[in-house]
Formats: structure tokens, C-alpha cells, sequence
């Protein structure tokens, strides 16, 4: 029956092929390489997703798909670090404290978000928790192969841990400030909730640990020995204070990042990210001095009071104070030309070419801990490349190509207009969707819609001291 | 059926009917006419008063039915013709074509007829009426700490039985019986651990009568409380996984503490995690009712993880998971549910809507303002296109040999005959329909022995038609649980198809 | 040290200043030897551009500098009009989150006596921040309800509404009624009874009653102004008309002494506005925002209708569109011969109106048609460009000096005039970076930073 027929087209568009990894052949690109320089007239070979040889005029091994770059640029795949695409939900906002829950778990698929991303070379993302909690959930870091169905296939697999806290505003208002809502508000309310909040939990996470070691010890010997009760939230802190998962921190003043460092290191906790971090610039050389990185937007400011006295110049200032500097986008919309947010680098405070471009692919690779799979075209890294019709940093650069693991994911001229994987069979289909644009930033109670919008009933809410568990 | 309690009565009335008559003295055999005549008073089970032929103060005077001259299907794919069917007392006595009828049947003209098995509903909340919404306003008032609610408040009971809350004249027990439902597998309403399921009979005047085993299941949905946590699927099983973990370790606590409780302090105890022991020990199912794709990834993440014993229900969007699915092994019941015809397309004529798939163009660019009409044919076909892949999953399962029960969870009763009759249109075998609603979902459920076909020794739970079940034309005429006739007319039918069609999704 | 601060420092030298704080002044100035880019005349090279006062009074390759003029040698720079944004909020709110510093949308649909003009605060942090990636002008608009209020444009640089107001050019806005559509990804589901969770109103119904009251209020504005006009011409013997500031808001429009600024997106209601002002023969119109324009470009062209789109750097309307139709949108109206302005819709990021033309150009508007849409489009669009949106004499010293293409990135703005005023290049954005660049380069003995190095 011809339905067969096109439903088996349209699911081959997409599905058909099931292997994950290529081979490609990408000739007479300009490349940048972004730790070793750049090449012009270069070929670039890439063997079952990884880059395996770059150099001039390669031997094509036979039957290899080529890539004609003549004129265009080849640069490695865009590192969004931080993004909420590609996710069913985004703040487990009921609690200060939600460490136990994992993005891992929600990952969604089906989201043209990661289509539209790999038109702007995005190739991996770290999918977020959102900001409404002090300590969020963990983040999952994936790869836009965009078509698969099953989340677990655009899973970054190796990439470590990561877990998102959130200072300021933000889990202040959700929580503490709730009360003039009708509901009751949680500590934290103030910026000083924030730094109780952080350092109940991580005091607690530490005992519950210890309480743990000390039951493992004493049941060798002892068959009776009575374990504590399991707590899923305190055994991620465990983890934290083990050095297992990556602290990324949503923060913006200067004072707040400081006083996040004095709790990290109160508590043994050496690797942090500040996400947004528009004053670190006023705390660069504190922030250098812990090893301590940052992912920072390229220009927002001012859409909340804790971002009026920033500045453009933010990332340019801490890079030259020798802090690992990132530009990410935490927009749907922004992480479409991220490549034009690093180059406003260029603008605010000079950076070169390689400086501007490391900030969306190694510098957010290595805050992520998977530097040695991506974040630059060297040989024996994933063959995660996108292709420019001009140089990325210039604001007319259209790019044309994205591969993840050798495979092209996005190709300009060839892709149809519609790339839906998932279509309704009931919504209308002509529906004006709100756009996001630059406003999207002003997160506002969209933070924790999510979370309240879901699910049916509403409960009365009331006021509580408990500041973890 | 119980027996006919005579009454002292009619001892006399008889006494007095009979004149000279040489009788075998204490035990009379009793005529039914004067019976009938005399009775004013009964007491009768009130379902009767459902069956549209009897009345409540006719006294039974039988226990056995046969049906005769009827074809009868067995079990799917194995059916006689001209054969008869005998039950006494709810239990199947005898079947075939010269099945012996008692002398003291209730005789069927099954000319015509054709007899199945007795529906059984995979998941489904008949009986189980929807939570009242005052007594929600009344909680309201009550506040709670949104980040530390009690179970109750997030919706976590899973201790909750069925029994309990089951309401007998329920409208939805005779709304699937008629549909020819003799049996089904109910859950409380709530949120995500709403309760323990129980098999139930559609039929019987109390909770009691109508259970036939509890404590079969848990139930398990990605269902928040708005407001509390968890709110969000990753609350949600992150709470599952807690849950399961924590129980897991006190049953290890319990025993220790059974076997010798010195010097060892109390383990804790609540219901909540008591209702996973027997999970987590006997391996006793949890049933997961998923809604889309996602969820049934995240239901076998979560099956993977912890090893329980599940059954996967639902599935709509399940097209996306069925290898997965099937390499899972998971026993499956897919939801009897169909999305709704898209509001342009109730519009149009069948031949212009395959005019559409035909032209349709997997590559369409829309370049400027002249391409907006061939953008929006190639819009509508690919919608048409999505909604056959809803139709057409039942047919998929069985296609790669994932055998599968039907469960009517979330859909609406006067739903159900149309959208089988869609399955069936879009490739699904009416034997493999059948098996969906009687073999599969009887052994699923433990009750291969006494249901699912039409066998000597089996509860007789039946369904009588008029024709092929599956066929629009036709329509249920009697539907028998445990020997308890409900009798139906052929008005419903028709008003039945024409309700769905009206009724948008 | 930056390339961009080695241009200020080489420019303040040249002015023969000492002053610390640089201030705005009017004066004779001559810039020479630059790319000037007219717009209206084409590219001069190595030309040199004449101010005196507010105004351009000469621009050409061999030109007369006055005596007593501050030259500034232009070099392998270039010229350009001030850029005019068609579209902001900016001056009308400071931090977004913080109600007290909004005023954009006032209480009640049908508002249109709210002047934007006179709200708009002068010192605006984010004044200064914008007008240093030669954004000089813009439109800034109130928002909410169906008539949010009267519009203005404005340069940015003055101290009063009065000092900063460009051609007393002021627009009525109107946010055309818009169809509620079901629409979204979710259709279908079990439990959770799917589609349309009990939607309060009929969205037909809605739409109709929208349309309706829109219509009404019109009808009484034109009779209001049959009134007005009718007692004003003969005051005697009649009754004092009653007192309706809506109505006198919205009478310069049906005179046709102002715009009426038509908000619409989505393509039904951009086909319903272009039927309802040809009704209603509003004489002059222009639509914002337009960004399903490209799906009924024809029909704008045909109306006549010109658009101020944008922006550019937002996800396409639907989900079935293609990922780039916010920036091609433009390039197709266009195409087909509708005359369009770009605006930016931002409030503080009013800055990256360049880079919205950046990408128009690049998804097929043009560099040339891109420039124009930031210029000489929008001036002539609201009958300004006797005054403004290109370099050539008599017109309005509303300028930058750049080192490159001002859409690029790497391109730095390192002379600014406004209204002839020589605009100091200085921002808090800028401040900061001064300040914190070398933080503690003032200290003589380091403080031990804490929490120490892992």
C-alpha cells in the first residue's frame, strides 16, 4: 500500500542509516585547527568517526564519500556548554536542594532544537537543569546526531558527571521570595540562604559519606551491622565531595562567585565552572588563582538587577587574566550563531582569531572534561567539523555542513525544509509559534514553569526551615 | 448464580395448586409457570436490574444456558460453526457441535450469532471512579512544605488497593461490558504509585463480588503532583528509584531483625515501602503506563536498572520503540487508543486525501510566497502520513512477533469499537485483534487457566455478536460474565459508532 | 594592549584635548581621506566629509575645509550614516526584571494618548552602550494592549525629549488582533486526555471580538474627529466636543499627518491588517515585526505596505520552517518589492542591530539593501530623509567613523557625531573594562588571594 510506501520514506530519511560512524573525505578546506594553527588548501580524512589524517592532497581510500571545500572553512564543532534543548523538563523546582535528579533522564530526541543547533555547527551540547534550585540536578552532555529516537543514542558516552547549582536571583525568587505569590517561601530568600543552603548540604553529603565508608568497614566484620538509610540526593553530594562530578555554577555577582569558592574549598571541592558569571571579571585574578573557569554569555546584560553592572568585555578581561574562558548560549535561539557570539569577542577586547574561536570549541571542551574527544581538528579526535562558506567570525559566514562522527547531521543544500522527526497528527500544523529572540534571556517565572505547568492539581504551599534533604 | 430460595409460601400456594396429584413428598419439583405467576417478591441479585430483558423480581429459575447452533470461536484462529456451548454456574460444562444440552438450560437460538471469549481488559480503571474534586479543594487548604510533601500529597500510595475504592455502578463497568469486557485489570486513580491493580469481573453488586484476586500489580505512571515534588519526570524517577533502593534495603533489615532482633534498633517501617516488597521479592509486575516514545525509554531505563518485573502499557508512539521494545523481552499492552482525525481532514473526501499522499514530496523546499500551497499539501499528507503510523502499530507488533494485550487506560469507551475497527483496517489480523483482547491478556494475568477461550472447565465469560465482532455492521448482543447474562440491544450500536465519530479526541 | 583602545588614545590626541572626561561638542569638523559610504550617492573614496554645527555642509573627494576646523584624518577608515533602528524599547526600561524601571506597557488595551517620547529616560545606561556600535537613532515603542500608545523616534544623544527628538517623527502603534491558534507539538496522549486541556473560549470567537473592538474604537475616532474638525473650523453656537485624549491620540493617523505602526507576525493576521487598513484607507501605514512577511510578500508589495521586519536573529515561526527563515524573511519581501527597514526589538542589546543586518545581508537582502534597510529605508519610510539616513550636504551630522564594515564584528566604531555633536566613545561597558582589565595593577604590595590555587 503506498502508505507503506511513505512511511517507510520518512522514516528512512532519517533512521535508515543506523551506524553512527563514517568515513568522509573533506578536500581543499581552510582549517582551523584552533590549538595548531591554521592550514589553508587542506584535506582532512576522517575513518569510522575519527580524524585520522590532515594534510595536502590525501589519498582517497576507495569508495569514500569526498567533500569539495575549495574556498570554504572547516572548523571544529561548536561546544554549547551551556543549553536546555533537547530536554522533556528543566527545573525540578520544588526544592533548594534536587541533586538526586538527573537530565539524563529526560533527554528528548525529538527536538528541532538540536536540528536548528547543527545549522549553526553546534555538534555537542551539556544539557542543563535549570536555575531554580541551589543545588539543581545533573546535567547530561550530548551530541546532535539529530534523527535518532532513542535518547540513549545521542548520549555523549565518556563524558564526565556534571552537576548545576545556581546562585542569586534565581533560586532566591523561586524559593524564598515565593511568598508574595500566596504560597509560602523556602529558604533560601538572600543571598546568605544561598551559602547555608550549600554548606548544610554539603555538610550532610560529608556525613552521610562518612556514615557510609564507616558501615562498609565495620560490615566486613560484622554481619550485623545495620547500614544507614539510602538517600539518593545526599549520595550525589557524596559524589560531589569526591571529586566525581563537575560542579557548573549559574552565578552572576562578583561577591556570590567568591563566596562559592570559599565553600568549595572549605569542603575539598577543587574543579568549578561559573555559567554566566557577568561580574567574574571584578574577582579574575580570585578566580585564577583557584583554577576556577568560566562560561560566560557574549553581550547579555541588564535584563535582571544582578547583570546591571556588567560589561561585553567580560570574557576578553578574564582571559587575560589567565581564567579558562567559554562562550555559551542557554538559548535556543542564541546557539544557532555562536560562532558570531564568539567573534563579538573581537570587538570586546580584541581577542585574536584562535582566542575568539577557542571560546566555543576547546576551552568549553575542557570544561567539560571531553577535550580529548573534541574541541579541535587534531588526528585521533571524533570528526565533529562544520563547514563555513567564509570565516566563521565574520558576521557573513553561512554555515553549510555539520558531521558528528564523521557522518553529516546538516547539509544546507540538500536538507528539506521541514526536518521534523516527530509530527502531530491532530495540532494544526499552520501555528504561529512565539519566536525566541534575544529577549529569551529574561528567564524570569519561566524558570520554574515547568515544573508548576505539568501536572494537575495545585497544593497549597507553606514556609519551611529545612535547608536540605 | 445462587439457587431459588423458596419461600414457605409458595410451599403452601404449591400445596394448594396441586390436587390429587401422586407426588414425591417433601421435595416438589416446582413449575415454573405458577412460579411465575405466583412470585411477587425475590431476592435477587440486583444486577439484574442492568440486564435490559430481565427484571429484578423474576425469580432465576435456571443455572445452566446454552447456546445453540451458533459459531463459536474457541480461541483466535479456531472456531466450529453450528456448535453449542453449555455453562452452569459460570463454568463452561460443555462445547461443540453435539454438545450434550442439560434438561434444565436456558436455551439461545445462537442462528446467526457468533460467541468469543470474554474481553479482558489489560489495564484499565473501570470501577474505579475519578477522585472526587471537593475533597481536593479540601486539601487545599491544607498547606504543605512543597519540597517535603507527605506520600499522600505527591501522589505516592502504592499501598492503595483497588478493593477500596472499586464503586460497582460505576458507569464505566457497564459502559466496557456492553463493549464486550468481561473482565479486566483495574488500578486506583491518582497520581504517579496510584495503588496495587486487582483482576476484576464486570459484574457484581459489591467491591467484593466484583474482585476476583488483588494484589496482582503496582501501578506506575510519570504522573507528578503539580506543585510538590516530584513535579517533573526526572523527580519522578528519581523518587521511583529512591523508593525502590531504600525497600530493597529494609527487607534485608526485616530479616535480620526477624531472625534476631538483640542489640538491633527498629528498622523503619511505613506502607510506601512495604508495598515494594513483595515487588522486589516475588517478582510481583509493576505495570508502566507510558504515554509516548520517551516514556517507554525511560520505563525500560529504569526496568534495566533495577531488574523488576514489568509490563509496558500504553505505547502510543510506540512505533518508535518496537525493536527495543522487543529486544527487552517486556510484556506488552498497547493502549486501544487512536489520535483523533486532524479538523482539515474530517473535511475532505477519502479519494482527495489519497490525491494528497500521493503527490506528496519527502523534499520540499518552500523557497518564496509561491511555494505556501504545495508547502501546505505536503504539510496535511505528512500529517495523514503520522497518524497511520498510529493505526498501524498494533499490526507492527505483530508483524516482529511481539505478541501483545489491549488495554483501555486513558481512552474513552464509546472510543473503542472504531478505533479497533482502524487497527483492523490498517493490517491487524482480527485473529491477532482477538488474541489482544482474550488469550494474551489472560495469560498475562495469570488467568490462562479459567479465561481467555472458550474451553470446557472455564469461567464462562462470553461475548455474544451478531456477526464478526469486528465488523461495523455488527453489533454485541449478549455478553456473559461468570454465567451472569447482560443482555443488549442493537440501538446502542448504532448510536455507539456515531458518538465516536462525533467525539473529537 | 587592545587594538581598540590604541585607536581611542590615537584619536583624543588628535582633538589637542587634555581634558580627562571627554565631552559632546558642536564645532567645525573635517573628516578626511575616508571610505565614505552616502548611501544615497554611492561609495567616495578618499573623500572627506564637512560638519558644521548639526549639519553636513560639505562631502566629496576634493572639498573646502574651513579655517579653524578639527581634522580628523580618516585613513584607511570609514564613514557611515548613523545607523536608525526601526524598532526598540530602549530608554523606555532599564532592568527588565525590575517593574519600577518599565515603562513600556501601561494599564488598559486602548491607550493610545501614552507618548513614548517623553518617558524615555535621557541618561539610560544603555544609551550610551548602544550608540557605540553606531546605532544613533531609533524608534522607541510602548507595547501591551491593542493601542499600547504613540511611539517616537529619537537620537541618541540629548539630554530632554526636546534635544533628543528626530523630525518630530512619532508613530500611533496598534497590535492587530491575532488569532489564537491550538497549535504546538503535543496531540495526542492516554491518560492525560491529550489535545486542548478544556480551553476557556472558542479562539474564533475570541479573534471576532478582538476585530470588533478594534473596529469600534475606530469608528468612534472618526467620528470624534468629524466633531473636533467640525468645531474647531466653527466654535460658535456649538457644544464643547467632550474631552477624549484616546481619540486625539489616534486623529493624526486619519488625517493623515501620522503613521499608524501596525504590529503583526503571523501570516493571517498580516493578510487581515492589509485588508483593514485599505478599509479603513488609513493613509499612512507601516507594519512591524512581519515575520511570516516572506509567506505574503506579494500581497504586501501590492498594498503598497512598507515593513519594519525583525529581528533577524530569532527561530523561524513555525516548526516546520526551514531553520533560517528569520534571516532570509527580509531578502524574499524584498525580493518581491516590498520596501523594508530592519529593527532589532531589543531594549538593552539595541547594540547588535548591525549584526541583524549582518545576517539579512547574508541570507539574501544584500549588503547594499541591508545598509539602506538601517538608513536611508527607515528616513525615508517616516519622511525624515530631507534630514537623516545618508551622507550628503544639508543633511544632519548623524555618523560614525569605523575601521571596517559595521556589521562585522571585528569592526570598531572610534568617532561617533550625533546631531554634530562629537559623541565620546565611553560606556560603563567600557569603564569597567578599563577598571578591571589590570585590577590591581594600583597596588604596590599584592594581597595574598584567597581561597588559594588548587
Amino acid at each position: 500500500m503506498k502508505i507503506k510506501l511513505y512511511i517507510t520514506v520518512l522514516g528512512l530519511a532519517f533512521v535508515c542509516n543506523t551506524a553512527t560512524s563514517q568515513d568522509v573525505l573533506i578536500r581543499h578546506a581552510t582549517v582551523l585547527t584552533i590549538t595548531k594553527g591554521t592550514m589553508t588548501n587542506t584535506d582532512v580524512l576522517v575513518r569510522d568517526g575519527i580524524i585520522s589524517e590532515i594534510g595536502t592532497n590525501l589519498r582517497a581510500p576507495r569508495g569514500i564519500e569526498e567533500v569539495d571545500a575549495t574556498g570554504k572553512f572547516l572548523m571544529p564543532g561548536i561546544v554549547d556548554a551551556h543549553s536546555h534543548i533537547a530536554l522533556s523538563s528543566v527545573n525540578e523546582g520544588s526544592s533548594p536542594v534536587t541533586a538526586e535528579v538527573t537530565m539524563e533522564d529526560v533527554t528528548d530526541p525529538y527536538d528541532i532544537g538540536i536540528y536548528r543547533a547543527l545549522a549553526g555547527g553546534v555538534t555537542t551540547s551539556h544539557t542543563m537543569h535549570g536555575s531554580a534550585n541551589v543545588i539543581g540536578g545533573q546535567n547530561e552532555t550530548i551530541k546532535h546526531r539529530y534523527g535518532k529516537t532513542d535518547p540513549d543514542d545521542l548520549r555523549f558516552l565518556g563524558a564526565p558527571r556534571t552537576i548545576k547549582f545556581a546562585l542569586g536571583e534565581n533560586p532566591t525568587r523561586s524559593h524564598g521570595r515565593r511568598g508574595s505569590q500566596g504560597g509560602g517561601g523556602i529558604v533560601p530568600a538572600t543571598r546568605m540562604g544561598v551559602e547555608q543552603v550549600l554548606r548544610s548540604s554539603f555538610e550532610n553529603g560529608k556525613r552521610y559519606m562518612e556514615s557510609w565508608d564507616a558501615y562498609e568497614i565495620d560490615v566486613k566484620t560484622n554481619p550485623r551491622a545495620v547500614s544507614p538509610e539510602y538517600n539518593d540526593r545526599m549520595e550525589i553530594m557524596a559524589d560531589i565531595l569526591r571529586g566525581e562530578i563537575l560542579v557548573h555554577c549559574h552565578s552572576y555577582r562578583a561577591d556570590e562567585i567568591a563566596m562559592l569558592m570559599r565553600v568549595l574549598a572549605d569542603f575539598g571541592v577543587t574543579k568549578i565552572t561559573f555559567q554566566h558569571a557577568n561580574e567574574a571579571f571584578k574577582v579574575a585574578p580570585e578566580l585564577a588563582a583557584f583554577g576556577a573557569s568560566a562560561s560566560v554569555f557574549a553581550d547579555w546584560w541588564s535584563y535582571k538587577m544582578e547583570v546591571y553592572y556588567s560589561t561585553a568585555y567580560n570574557a576578553a578581561i578574564l582571559m587575560r587574566n589567565g581564567v579558562l574562558t567559554s562562550i555559551n548560549s542557554d538559548s535556543g535561539e542564541l546557539n544557532r550563531h555562536l560562532y558570531h557570539e564568539a567573534a563579538k569577542s573581537q570587538r570586546y577586547g580584541g581577542l585574536t582569531d584562535d582566542e575568539a574561536l577557542s571560546m566555543i570549541t576547546i576551552n568549553p571542551a575542557i570544561q567539560l572534561g571531553i577535550q580529548d574527544r573534541v574541541g579541535s581538528i587534531e588526528i585521533g579526535k571524533d570528526a565533529d567539523l562544520a563547514l563555513y562558506s567564509a570565516h566563521p567570525l565574520s558576521v557573513y559566514a553561512i554555515p553549510e555542513q555539520t558531521f558528528v562522527d564523521g557522518k553529516k547531521y546538516f547539509d544546507r543544500t540538500t536538507d528539506p525544509d521541514d526536518m521534523r522527526i516527530q509530527v502531530s497528527p491532530t495540532a494544526s500544523f499552520s501555528s504561529y509559534e512565539t519566536q525566541i529572540t534575544g529577549k529569551d534571556h529574561f528567564h524570569g517565572d519561566n524558570e520554574i514553569l515547568d515544573f508548576e505547568e505539568l501536572f494537575g492539581v495545585v497544593l497549597e504551599t507553606t514556609t519551611s526551615t529545612s535547608t536540605s534533604n | 448464580m445462587e439457587g431459588v430460595h423458596l419461600s414457605l409460601s409458595v410451599f403452601t400456594r404449591q400445596s394448594i395448586f396441586m390436587t390429587g396429584h401422586p407426588r414425591t413428598p417433601k421435595r416438589n419439583r416446582v413449575q415454573i409457570l405458577p412460579l411465575l405467576l405466583a412470585y411477587t417478591f425475590c431476592v435477587l441479585a440486583p444486577q439484574i436490574a442492568f440486564a435490559q430483558k430481565n427484571s429484578a423480581d423474576i425469580p432465576t429459575v435456571s443455572n445452566v444456558v446454552a447456546i445453540q447452533g451458533a459459531t463459536i470461536v474457541l480461541s483466535p484462529g479456531n472456531s466450529i460453526e453450528e456448535a453449542t456451548v453449555v455453562f452452569r454456574n459460570g463454568v463452561i460444562e460443555a462445547v461443540g457441535k453435539r454438545a450434550t444440552v442439560p434438561y434444565d438450560a436456558q436455551l439461545i437460538d445462537g442462528k446467526g450469532l457468533t460467541v468469543y471469549a470474554g474481553f479482558i481488559d489489560a489495564l484499565s480503571q473501570i470501577g474505579v471512579p475519578a477522585p472526587d474534586n471537593t475533597t481536593n479543594n479540601g486539601q487545599q487548604q491544607q498547606v504543605v512544605d512543597r519540597s517535603d510533601p507527605t506520600f499522600d500529597q505527591a501522589g505516592i500510595t502504592p499501598q492503595q488497593e483497588v478493593r477500596s475504592v472499586l464503586k460497582p455502578s460505576d458507569a464505566s463497568v457497564d459502559a466496557f461490558r456492553k463493549l464486550g469486557f468481561t473482565v479486566a485489570h483495574s488500578v486506583p486513580q491518582g497520581r504517579m504509585l496510584p495503588g496495587e491493580g486487582a483482576i476484576i469481573l464486570l459484574s457484581g453488586d459489591n467491591a467484593d463480588a466484583m474482585v476476583l484476586s488483588d494484589e496482582q500489580s503496582m501501578f506506575f505512571q510519570f504522573a507528578g503532583a503539580r506543585g510538590v515534588y516530584p513535579g517533573t519526570p526526572m523527580g519522578i524517577m528519581a523518587k521511583f528509584r529512591r523508593l525502590y533502593i531504600e525497600s530493597n534495603r529494609r527487607i534485608h533489615l526485616n530479616e535480620m531483625y526477624d531472625e534476631n532482633p538483640a542489640g538491633m534498633v527498629r528498622p523503619p517501617s511505613d506502607v510506601v515501602h512495604e508495598a515494594f516488597f513483595p515487588v522486589i521479592s516475588e517478582k510481583r509486575p509493576i505495570f508502566v503506563f507510558t504515554q509516548d516514545a520517551l516514556q517507554v525509554h525511560r520505563a525500560l531505563a529504569l526496568q534495566n536498572e533495577l531488574k523488576f518485573n514489568m509490563v509496558l502499557t500504553g505505547l502510543s508512539e510506540g512505533f518508535d520503540t518496537i525493536d527495543k521494545v522487543k529486544k527487552s523481552g517486556v510484556p506488552v499492552a498497547l493502549t486501544l487508543g487512536v489520535p483523533a482525525k486532524p479538523e482539515w481532514a474530517a473535511k475532505i473526501k477519502a479519494d482527495s486525501l489519497e490525491l494528497i499522499l500521493a503527490s506528496f514530496n519527502d523534499d520540499t523546499r518552500t523557497a518564496t510566497f509561491r511555494d505556501i500551497e504545495a508547502e501546505k499539501r505536503n504539510l496535511e499528507a505528512k500529517q495523514l502520513i503520522s497518524r497511520k503510523q498510529y493505526l498501524d502499530m498494533p499490526a507492527q507488533f505483530a508483524a516482529v512477533g511481539v505478541p501483545f494485550s489491549f488495554t483501555s487506560f486513558g481512552v474513552k469507551s464509546t472510543d473503542i469499537a472504531s478505533n479497533l475497527r482502524e487497527f483492523t483496517a490498517s493490517g491487524l489480523s482480527p485473529d491477532a485483534a482477538l488474541a489482544a483482547l482474550t488469550t494474551t491478556p489472560a495469560g498475562l494475568l495469570g488467568l490462562s487457566a479459567s479465561m481467555g477461550s472458550v474451553e470446557v472447565g472455564k469461567m464462562a465469560n462470553l461475548v455474544v455478536s451478531s456477526g464478526d465482532v469486528f465488523d461495523e455492521k455488527s453489533f454485541i448482543k449478549y455478553v456473559f460474565v461468570n454465567g451472569q447474562k447482560y443482555e443488549y440491544e442493537a440501538a446502542e450500536k448504532k448510536e455507539e459508532s456515531g458518538a465516536s465519530r462525533r467525539r473529537g479526541q | 594592549m587592545n587594538l581598540l583602545l590604541t585607536f581611542i588614545l590615537a584619536f583624543l590626541t588628535l582633538f589637542q584635548q587634555q581634558d580627562q572626561e571627554q565631552k559632546a561638542r558642536q564645532g567645525t569638523y573635517a573628516i578626511t581621506n575616508a571610505r565614505i559610504e552616502t548611501v544615497s550617492d554611492g561609495t567616495i573614496e578618499n573623500g572627506t566629509i564637512v560638519i558644521q554645527g548639526d549639519r553636513i555642509i560639505a562631502v566629496g573627494k576634493n572639498v573646502t575645509i574651513p579655517p579653524g576646523a578639527e581634522i580628523i584624518d580618516g585613513t584607511g577608515m570609514h564613514v557611515y550614516p548613523g545607523m536608525i533602528d526601526s524598532g526598540t524599547s530602549l530608554g523606555l526600561t532599564e532592568i527588565g526584571s525590575v517593574a519600577e524601571t518599565n515603562d513600556t506597557n501601561e494599564i488598559g488595551e486602548i491607550t493610545p494618548h501614552m507618548d513614548a517620547l517623553t518617558a524615555i529616560n535621557p541618561n539610560a545606561t544603555a544609551i550610551p552602550v548602544t550608540r557605540l556600535s553606531g546605532v544613533t537613532t531609533v524608534i522607541a515603542e510602548p507595547s501591551g494592549g491593542l493601542l499600547p500608545g504613540t511611539a517616537a523616534m529619537v537620537n541618541l544623544f540629548g539630554y530632554t525629549a526636546e534635544q533628543m527628538q528626530v523630525g518630530n517623527a512619532k508613530m500611533l502603534v496598534l497590535q492587530f488582533p491575532v488569532k489564537r491558534t491550538g497549535g504546538g507539538r503535543g496531540g495526542f496522549g492516554g491518560g492525560r486526555g491529550g489535545f486542548g486541556n478544556g480551553a476557556a473560549s472558542d479562539p474564533d470567537e475570541e479573534y471576532k471580538k478582538a476585530l470588533d473592538k478594534l473596529n469600534e474604537v475606530w469608528d468612534r475616532a472618526e467620528l470624534y474627529n468629524r466633531i473636533e474638525e467640525a468645531y474647531t473650523s466653527s466654535p460658535q453656537g456649538k457644544v464643547r466636543p467632550v474631552y477624549a485624549p484616546e481619540m486625539d491620540a489616534i486623529r493624526p493617523v486619519l488625517i493623515g499627518e501620522r503613521t499608524l505602526m501596525v504590529k503583526v507576525d503571523s501570516e493571517p493576521a498580516i493578510l487581515a491588517a492589509i485588508t483593514w487598513v485599505k478599509e479603513r484607507k488609513i493613509q499612512k501605514v507601516v507594519f512591524s515585526g512581519v515575520s511570516e512577511g516572506w509567506r505574503v510578500a506579494d500581497k504586501l508589495a501590492e498594498a503598497g505596505i512598507s515593513c519594519l521586519v525583525g529581528p533577524m536573529l530569532a527561530t523561524p515561526t513555525r516548526g516546520s520552517d526551514r531553520y533560517d527563515r528569520a534571516y532570509s524573511n527580509i531578502g524574499i519581501m524584498a525580493d518581491a518589492g516590498v520596501k523594508v527597514a530592519i529593527r532589532s526589538g531589543e531594549s538593552e542589546n539595541v547594540r547588535n542591530l548591525p549584526f541583524n543586518a549582518g545576517f539579512a545581508a547574508a541570507y539574501g537582502l544584500g549588503k547594499e539593501a541591508a545598509l539602506r534597510a538601517v538608513t536611508l529605508g527607515p528616513a525615508e519610510m517616516f519622511g525624515i530623509d530631507k534630514d537623516f539616513g545618508s551622507l550628503s550636504v544639508g543633511k544632519k551630522a548623524n555618523l560614525f567613523i569605523s575601521d571596517g564594515d559595521p556589521f562585522e564584528t571585528a569592526t570598531n566604531i572610534l568617532v561617533l557625531f550625533i546631531d554634530g555633536f562629537n559623541v565620546p566613545i565611553e560606556s560603563r561597558h567600557l569603564d569597567l573594562y578599563k577598571e578591571f582589565l589590570n585590577r590591581d595593577e594600583g597596588r604596590l604590595k599584592p594581597v595574598e588571594v584567597l581561597p588559594a590555587g588548587n
